[in-house]
């Protein structure tokens, strides 16, 4: 049943793409798909199976790094292409990205056995912080610095989750165009 | 006698273009706050600051900038906004204001020496604040440490430039009302009306704007264009129902970016999550996502 979902959910026509931006949108695609069914666990909206998380952990990790770079020749913006410019003006920032997240979905896999927050609240909002990280500005602003492999290994999947989504965001609000 | 006349003509006619055109700038009255007794609370006024998004635009957290210290370039169809610097730093920040000199800043948009604020800090939003959320906000940006320097002034085109413009704008457009509960409405719908109306200023981006830059209040969270040209999707409870979303999705999506199909916000709100809602409680997501999924149209 869950093959059957998730072969039907990567059958979406990407307007007519070819070539190399057709290549990174189903690639972005498979990403996607990955995260789509770890969010689902994380959420409580899909038993949560450690060996599953693993998995699906492993195939975020390897749509990150140079696999998702090298999709990315300068100037490669044909239509329908949501990515912007600013990949080859700031590439060693978009790279190092790529990178991070490879890693973050290491320590996700790493995680995957630690203990779980009791509520699916405890997944990093405001309260966990603290208030010192409330005002704390570009400490927690997360991209010049985040955390180890090691310091997230060993939290909750949760919590490195919620980290792991962070490098999926920071990458998208500089590099793609929002539809 | 006919020469004497003309002259008068010209004189009154003159005092009245300069009296009117005095009155227009100085923009509308709007009310001191009565912040005698209120004490400020360090732990509310940073999530205050939270609610708000100060932080997100008065830090450049990419360029590794000190907290609010001033933020990245605003690029609007006017020019470039630059949030300044109001860490407590005496010259380059605003170590010299008074809580009054603050709430003013927030609530009326001027500054201490009486020059208007252009409208891209959104006080417009602030002005809807409670006394108690500006007495604990003033506390939390007291304590960060002082930082020289700062972003550069904002570089608008002719002829946005001028702050007394600014002033005709808020006579149009500026209505300083404070938000009063709704009567028969939950208080936590309430709570969701007032963050995403006050602080959480939601329809600087989601509601449209006109040719003067001022938001198309009868086409509340219809969507708009934000900075740098971006696209900024409708959020009224119809769109929302339309795209599929759920409560529960728009919760979860504030707070960790991640949408149902697995992808992320990009672009702005991707800034606002990392900024700013990801901080708030449960309680206060909740409500915000209340309120937007039964919001009012028009008011």
């Amino acid at each position: 049943m869950l093959c059957i979902a998730l072969v039907t959910s990567v059958v979406v026509a990407h307007g007519g793409a070819t070539g190399i931006v057709k290549k990174r949108m189903d690639f972005m695609e498979s990403m996607g798909d990955a995260m789509k069914e770890v969010t689902a666990m994380m959420r409580g909206k899909q038993i949560y199976d450690a060996a599953r998380l693993r998995k699906l952990a492993g195939t975020i990790g390897d749509h990150g790094g140079e696999a998702l770079t090298k999709l990315f020749p300068e100037g490669s913006l044909d239509k329908p292409t949501e990515a912007l410019p600013a990949i080859w003006t700031d590439w060693e920032r978009f790279s190092a990205l790529a990178n991070r997240l490879s890693d973050y979905a290491t320590a996700l896999q790493a995680a995957a056995d630690n203990e779980r927050p009791a509520s699916a609240a405890g997944t990093g909002g405001g309260m966990m912080q603290g208030s010192g990280a409330m005002m704390g500005g570009a400490m927690m602003g997360g991209d010049q610095a985040g955390p180890s492999i090691e310091h997230l290994s060993a939290m909750p999947p949760d919590a490195a989750y919620m980290h792991l989504a962070q490098v999926c965001a920071a990458c998208h609000e500089d590099f793609r165009k929002e539809k | 006698m006919r020469a004497f006349r003309w002259l008068g003509v010209f004189v009154v006619l003159g005092l009245t273009v300069v009296g009117l055109a005095t009155w227009l700038t100085m923009g509308p009255a709007v009310p001191e706050r009565d912040l005698a007794g209120l004490t400020g609370d360090f732990n509310r006024g940073a999530y205050v600051a939270r609610l708000a998004g100060c932080i997100g635009c008065h830090t450049n957290t990419k360029a590794g900038g000190a907290v609010l210290a001033g933020g990245a370039e605003i690029a609007t169809g006017f020019g470039s906004f630059y949030a300044p610097n109001i860490t407590p730093h005496p010259e380059d920040g605003i170590g010299r204001w008074t809580l009054a000199d603050f709430a003013r800043a927030l609530t009326a948009g001027e500054s201490p020496d009486g020059q208007h604020y252009f409208p891209a800090f959104p006080y417009t939003f602030y002005s809807r604040m409670s006394d108690q959320d500006i007495v604990d906000l003033w506390t939390a940006v007291r304590s960060v440490p002082p930082a020289a320097g700062g972003p550069p002034d904002h570089g608008l085109r002719f002829p946005f430039g001028f702050h007394q413009g600014v002033g005709i704008w808020k006579r149009a457009f500026f209505d300083a009302m404070r938000l009063e509960d709704v009567a028969g409405q939950s208080s936590s719908w309430n709570r969701g009306r007032y963050l995403a109306r006050g602080p959480g200023h939601c329809g600087a981006c989601h509601t449209p704007r006109n040719v003067f830059g001022a938001r198309q209040t009868d086409r509340r969270y219809a969507g708009g264009v934000g900075p740098g040209d971006e696209k900024i999707p409708a959020i009224t409870p119809a769109a929302l129902a339309a795209e599929g979303w759920t409560r529960d999705d728009l919760v979860f999506a504030l707070r960790s970016g991640v949408l149902p199909d697995g992808d992320v916000f990009g672009g702005s709100m991707a800034e606002v999550v990392r900024e700013s809602t990801r901080f708030w409680s449960d309680e206060d997501l909740a409500a915000l996502v209340e309120y937007i999924l039964n919001a009012e149209v028009e008011g």
